[in-house]
């Protein structure tokens, strides 16, 4: 299953949001396969935060582990959240 | 002074987002003078008011401070309003060519210091609910401050050894810990500090007695007595 952030927003930045993002985003996790890779595509998004990112990405690596796929960006704000994601909760995602 | 250039209170206190009688008390106080019409109105020049709204760090200083009257248009009472008006200084951003690359970032740090004033104060406002969010992108500069209950008494609850507010400034930005636990929170102090380790942006950190500088290729954390003691938080961002 492919997954554009952009359709969350374009500034993503708050908790709240990212809390309000997860739940929203619940119901579809059960359309996903057991071994179909979930892939997050950030193109659109021009402003991600790690409180946002902590609120989506962190619960969806937990339980998707290496099926969980990001898609690589420049975009620099995108770039660092998830560097420090990794660092705090130790833990890698896969990019491609 | 060029007569043209003069206006009456009630405009003035329509620009400024504030009550005539604040612009009155503000004339006998000091704080922004006016000079009298031959009739004994109050006048005041436009250059006088825009140098006055221009000068974010001492309305946010005097408001986390004094709690002194600011323009709506500055002040975000709830974090919907914060998302909003973050949103709108991102589209501005992002039409300034020299800062094309690194755009994303300046909203982001701003995001994370002005959403922890509202992650960390929910429920526990000790007065004023909400931040001070102003910018100016010509001058390169965006102040976020809020009347919270400041770093020191947040972390306290977690971490019941801190004893000052230099301590606590140097434990959130650099130690992995939250001030809502057992919830996982409590990161994004450290982010701000990356980012500014790595790009041309610079932030001074105020709260309590305790002053923060971070700025490009400065791992180390400065920090040091501030030249005034309030509870809350104040940031300076420039870039």
């Amino acid at each position: 299953m492919k997954i554009y952030l952009e359709k969350f927003g374009t500034t993503l930045t708050s908790r709240q949001a990212g809390k309000e993002a997860f739940s929203a985003f619940q119901p579809r996790l059960s359309d996903i396969g057991t071994n179909e890779p979930l892939e997050m595509d950030f193109e659109g998004v021009v402003t991600f935060s790690p409180s946002w990112g902590d609120e989506f990405l962190t619960p969806l690596q937990k339980e998707f582990g290496k099926r969980l796929i990001l898609k690589h960006t420049e975009n620099p704000s995108v770039q660092a959240t998830l560097a420090l994601l990794e660092k705090i909760h130790i833990i890698k995602f896969k990019r491609i | 002074m060029d007569n043209k250039d003069l206006i009456a209170i009630g405009e003035a206190a329509e620009l400024l987002g504030i009550s005539r009688d604040t612009l009155r008390r503000w004339d006998k106080n000091g704080r922004l003078r006016a000079t009298k019409s031959s009739g004994g109105h109050r006048l005041y020049s436009r250059f006088q008011i825009e140098l006055y709204l221009s000068d974010l760090q001492i309305l946010a200083k005097d408001w986390v401070e004094s709690a002194t009257e600011i323009s709506p248009k500055l002040y975000c009472p709830n974090s919907a309003i914060f998302q909003a008006r973050l949103h709108k200084m991102e589209r501005f951003l992002s039409r300034v060519r020299e800062l094309e690359s690194i755009f994303p970032l300046i909203v982001a740090v701003a995001g994370e210091i002005g959403n922890n004033s509202f992650d960390h104060n929910l429920g526990n406002w000790p007065d004023l609910p909400g931040v001070f969010f102003g910018y100016d992108i010509d001058k390169r500069k965006i102040v976020l401050a809020d009347r919270g209950q400041g770093v020191l008494a947040t972390l306290h609850r977690v971490r019941p050894t801190l004893e000052t507010h230099a301590e606590a400034l140097k434990v959130a930005f650099s130690e992995i810990i939250s001030g809502r636990a057992p919830e996982s929170r409590g990161n994004g102090l450290k982010f701000v500090r990356q980012v500014i380790a790595d790009n041309p942006i610079g932030l001074v950190f105020r709260t309590g007695n305790a002053e923060l500088i971070l700025k490009k290729d400065k791992a180390d954390l400065d920090i040091h007595g501030s030249p005034s003691n309030f509870r809350g938080c104040l940031a300076f961002i420039m870039f």
